[in-house]
């Protein structure tokens, strides 16, 4: 494929809110899950939770924004939900690394891409004390936050692009979905460069209620300390942790990135994406492998030279052994096999922001050279594959991997390459 | 009294919805419109109010209106 480059990054989870803290929270292994103190029996009793951001507050604190911005922000997302101000943030954050206000394409050659869907139900939620107290009391502007496109309106608004854009969707491999619309973007010329952002959904009661009803999501009261909870691929694991969580990357293209000169930080190379046919909540090992080889294909890469797999691995007890046997088929039992780790013991299930986090996590590791450790992983699935151990490990990473699954079978992977 | 302070209400919602609007500016004689106040903003505007005072009034009978000041006669109408 035409590879895409990526100029551009940045995460806010509930691990940091810097390309910096992230990357030394990930070496040292930190988790971000705490407690519930409020959560009632049947509920799950933890979670990795964002700070709500104070808008000018960052802003304020933001050093490099072009004259008018602050304000521009201000009144355009100050009073948005929670999840458009952290989205609105985290691009400005990515924004800025690239330098797109510098000498970036003009901006009806700049794209966005918000990658995650179902992102306002907690807020729609928020609003119906108002509505059974008046009609008249529900806000007017709740016509435009409601909708997920908000986004999009907001991002374009605040940064001034006006190429194309989109929301995309695939459940918990949204963000991999976006990226994969990104690059497509850049494949056919319809834009130079192009802004993904992996959207924080605010979850309402109603839906988190029913992901723990479905057994999927951890109770944690088994546990004294929150942060052991979360065991992806270890034997004990007792399903996901929620998490909430942003993140945005600047793919562009080489040619613009060579007329500018700007700065790569790493290319996505290739990727995989595809349906099992299949609407449950069940993973397929043939659907995930059949991703992870069509993006080692369009990259015109072998097995052998991958060295780490950023594992969707959720902590899910039929998703992990699935997952783990789809990595077994794709790269065998070999002692010198990718390493492999799961970004969400750390950050918890951030949804649909989780492909595009976790892609800056992996061109962080892969920058930094080091892989994560799997803090909670004692009794690995299979002890065939070369998971990484309880302590971060040096690892000198050429390619990499990064897989995003959803409900209803939404099957992806991303090839990450160095720079 | 009462109309001060269902003016300095109005006031408050709008410069919370435009923070570029300076409190100084807002007065009875002037429109939203005037201030900067787009038709979304005046909607919100008005919705917020009808919240802050408790007041249930289908938000289209706020349409139109010619300034701040009707805005505020209509709402001291509506108030129980």
């Amino acid at each position: 494929m035409k590879p895409a480059v990526i100029t551009g990054m940045a995460v806010r989870t509930a691990l940091a809110t810097d390309l910096a803290g992230f990357t030394e929270a990930l070496r040292a292994g930190r988790s971000g899950i705490t407690r519930l103190p409020s959560a009632q029996a049947g509920q799950s009793a933890v979670a990795a939770r964002l700070t709500i951001p104070d808008l000018p507050a960052e802003l304020d604190a933001l050093p490099g924004l072009v004259p008018g911005r602050h304000a521009r922000a201000v009144r355009t997302a100050a009073r948005a939900p929670m999840g458009v101000r952290t989205a609105l943030l985290t691009a400005l954050a990515a924004w800025q690394q690239a330098g797109l206000d510098t000498d970036g394409p003009p901006p009806e050659r700049i794209g966005l891409v918000v990658a995650g869907h179902n992102l306002t139900a907690g807020y729609a939620e928020s609003l119906y004390p108002r509505l059974r107290r008046g009609r008249s009391h529900v806000p007017a502007r709740a016509a435009l936050h409601l909708l997920d496109s908000d986004h999009l309106g907001v991002l374009s608004e605040v940064l001034g692009i006006t190429g194309e854009g989109c929301t995309v969707g695939g459940a918990s491999a949204s963000g991999n979905v976006g990226i994969i619309t990104a690059a497509r973007l850049l494949a056919l010329d319809a834009v130079d460069a192009c802004l993904v952002v992996g959207a924080c959904a605010e979850l309402s009661e109603l839906e988190r209620q029913a992901l723990f009803n479905l057994g999927a999501m951890a109770d944690g009261r088994a546990r004294e300390d929150p942060a052991e909870v979360c065991r992806p691929f270890d034997a004990e694991r007792t399903g996901f942790v929620l998490g909430q969580g942003c993140g945005a990357l600047v793919l562009e293209s080489t040619e613009s990135v060579r007329r500018r000169g700007a700065r790569p930080l790493a290319r996505l190379a290739g990727y995989g994406i595809g349906l099992d046919g299949n609407s449950q909540a069940d993973p397929d090992r043939h659907g995930e492998s059949a991703v992870m080889t069509a993006a080692l294909r369009t990259a015109g890469l072998e097995p052998e030279q991958v060295g780490y797999v950023n594992a969707h691995g959720t902590a899910s007890e039929l998703g992990d052994r699935t997952e783990a046997e789809a990595l077994r088929a794709v790269f065998g039992e070999r002692p010198d096999g990718p390493w492999i780790n799961a970004t969400k013991a750390l950050t918890g299930h951030t949804l649909h922001a989780a492909g595009v986090i976790e892609a800056v996590a992996t061109v962080l590791q892969m920058r930094a050279g080091f892989v994560h450790p799997n803090v909670n992983l004692y009794r690995p699935v299979d002890a065939g594959l070369r998971f990484a151990g309880r302590s971060a490990q040096h690892a000198a990473i050429r390619y990499a991997l990064s897989n995003g699954f959803g409900f209803g079978g939404i099957e992806t992977s991303i090839l990450l390459a160095g720079c | 009294m009462d109309e001060q302070l269902l003016f300095e209400t109005v006031r408050r919602h709008i410069v919370a919805v435009v923070p570029e609007i300076d409190p100084a500016e807002v007065t009875p004689e002037v429109s939203m419109a005037d201030l900067g106040c787009n038709s979304i903003d005046r909607a919100e505007v008005v919705t917020l109010v009808l919240e802050d005072l408790g007041i249930d009034v289908p938000v289209p009978e706020f349409h139109g209106l010619p300034h701040i000041g009707a805005l505020v006669e209509l709402l001291r109408a509506h108030r129980p």
